[in-house]
């Protein structure tokens, strides 16, 4: 604590601590629902005969437990943190703040309860009924009152750009959010889209991979410009390239929607633009990342020592790796063979576990003993087995998937000489089978490396006060 | 005015806007001005300079 002191300003840390810790809870809860998903795929019988055990119920749980539960309470409790000091004021609102706590939580708890009743609107990343999602409209209109107005009384006269995408992701995940919800209630637990047919596809879609590009991407990225060049200890490679970035990725990413639904009812066009536009997106993408890395030039000597620092490195590279996929993947004929494939989850776990849960967790390990008074986590040589976990346990995952994927793709459509297929669709779910072996191995490591983090974490907030002293510079 | 009219200029809006955020930050703006705002998230500590000077020792 006594590097980073703050000068005069008493900062709330209470939200931030709350968010924090339970960043780390929900984190271990989603990602072990989905080690049981994984299982389920290859042991079927592990659904024992349960309704609300079943696949079907159990899989918007994992999406929206690892989403809006680890991910988005990782992004409040950060952006609570980051925002107090670079604008050197306390947050503004204090019980709002400590509103939109309690109102997350709740939110959380009751996707808990109603998905594996099978209460959902069957949207993708969207499931919950209509009363969570008024819920979920309050909290997050609080959220942006809390944020602005810290924004807005500020003591600097410079808004620091991760307070930029932080405020992009907030602005525009409540739109998403708003436009998509519009539903008529029948009853408490079911509704009806306002949207027919291919419309609602679209919007869907639209608040689907905008919740990628402004929640998964645009927060997270707001991490990434405050903690990689604060724990590297120098500033920002380019402050004028974050400019661009930023103002870039926010003016594309809400055109690439429609590439999730190629080959659909969509009209043609829109498949093209959705298409031409996630191709641009790669551009930004690597704009930032190549920013946030080389941030690093001079001192690469420090992810030798650092594992933290490893972390948020580690989970650029995944970002640069997947915002070069993800653009692949939209060309139409790419997709024709990968689409409802494998594939396409092995890039989603490539973004979500290895980019956003690695500068996530990296933060964390910033954050958590700023936050709790001491110098540092309470193990680094724990940071650095976590690490290790996490990175083998990716690794493996999205191996598995691309080899399953692809594999999948070519089997379904193989054609024999007179045009019958090649392959039933069971010949290609067997050849699949060594491969959800694999995955479920490799969510075993994120999820003991999680453990580990949890106990390191446990430590460090029931180490005395100041105990633990910070590491001293590395020569 | 239909909606094709309309995208169309939105679209020639937005594009103007990219051209001039560039000019601003390239053209018109100073880098020290930018060096400042990049170090805003280390003004939180009590020994920047100090720290600053270790740090270019080791290189």
């Amino acid at each position: 604590m006594s590097q980073t002191k703050s000068l005069n300003v008493d900062y709330n840390y209470t939200v931030v601590r709350l968010f924090a810790l339970t960043t780390v809870l929900w984190g271990i809860v989603g990602m072990s629902v989905g080690v049981l998903l994984a299982a389920q795929l290859y042991w079927p019988a592990l659904n024992f005969d349960t309704a609300w055990l079943t696949y079907s119920r159990l899989r918007p749980l994992h999406t929206n437990a690892v989403i809006f539960a680890f991910g988005t309470s990782a992004l409040f409790a950060t952006s609570y943190y980051v925002v107090q000091r670079t604008c050197q004021v306390r947050l503004y609102a204090e019980k709002l703040a400590m509103f939109t706590f309690i109102g997350w939580q709740v939110v959380i708890i009751a996707a808990a309860i109603t998905l594996p009743q099978g209460i959902s609107q069957s949207k993708e990343y969207a499931e919950l009924e209509w009363p969570i999602d008024v819920l979920i409209a309050i909290v997050w209109i609080s959220y942006a009152v809390v944020f602005f107005g810290t924004m807005i009384k500020r003591t600097t006269s410079h808004i620091y750009v991760a307070n930029w995408f932080y405020g992009g992701f907030i602005i525009t995940v409540a739109a998403l959010h708003i436009v998509n919800s519009m539903v008529i209630p029948v009853s408490l637990t079911k509704s009806y889209s306002i949207y027919g047919g291919a419309v609602d596809a679209m919007v869907q879609w639209w608040y689907g991979h905008n919740a990628v590009g402004f929640l998964l991407t645009a927060g997270f990225l707001g991490m990434m410009y405050y903690f990689v060049p604060k724990q590297a200890g120098r500033p920002v490679y380019s402050y004028r390239l974050s400019v661009v970035h930023f103002w870039a990725l926010i003016a594309l990413y809400i055109w690439a929607g429609s590439h999730h639904l190629h080959y659909t009812a969509l009209p043609d066009w829109t498949q093209s633009v959705g298409m031409v536009m996630s191709v641009i997106l790669f551009v930004p993408s690597w704009g930032g990342m190549i920013n946030g890395i080389m941030t690093l030039s001079g001192a690469w000597h420090k992810l030798k020592t650092d594992p933290i620092l490893r972390f948020l490195i580690v989970s650029l590279s995944f970002y640069g790796m997947s915002t070069f996929e993800g653009p692949m993947m939209a060309i139409k004929s790419v997709n024709a063979l990968s689409h409802y494939t494998d594939w396409t989850v092995g890039h989603v776990h490539s973004g979500a576990l290895g980019w956003v849960a690695m500068v996530s967790i990296g933060a964390l390990y910033h954050v958590i003993p700023n936050v709790f008074g001491q110098g540092r986590m309470y193990s680094i040589k724990l940071i650095n087995t976590h690490f290790w976990l996490h990175t083998t346990g990716v690794v493996l995952y999205i191996v598995a998937m691309w080899i399953s994927g692809i594999m999948q793709g070519m089997m379904w459509r193989a054609v024999n000489t007179d045009g019958t297929l090649t392959y039933s669709f069971v010949q290609s779910l067997e050849a699949s089978y060594p491969f959800y072996l694999m995955r479920f191995i490799g969510g075993c490591f994120v999820v003991t490396g999680m453990l580990v983090m949890a106990y390191n974490v446990i430590k460090t907030v029931r180490a005395k006060e100041g105990v633990l002293e910070p590491v001293p510079e590395a020569a | 005015m239909d909606f094709a009219t309309i995208h169309s200029f939105y679209t020639v809006i937005i594009f103007a806007a990219f051209i001039g955020l560039v000019i601003w930050l390239f053209v018109i703006k100073r880098k020290p001005d930018f060096d400042q705002a990049a170090n805003a998230i280390f003004a939180d500590e009590q020994k920047p300079k100090q720290k600053q000077q270790q740090e270019s020792d080791h290189e």
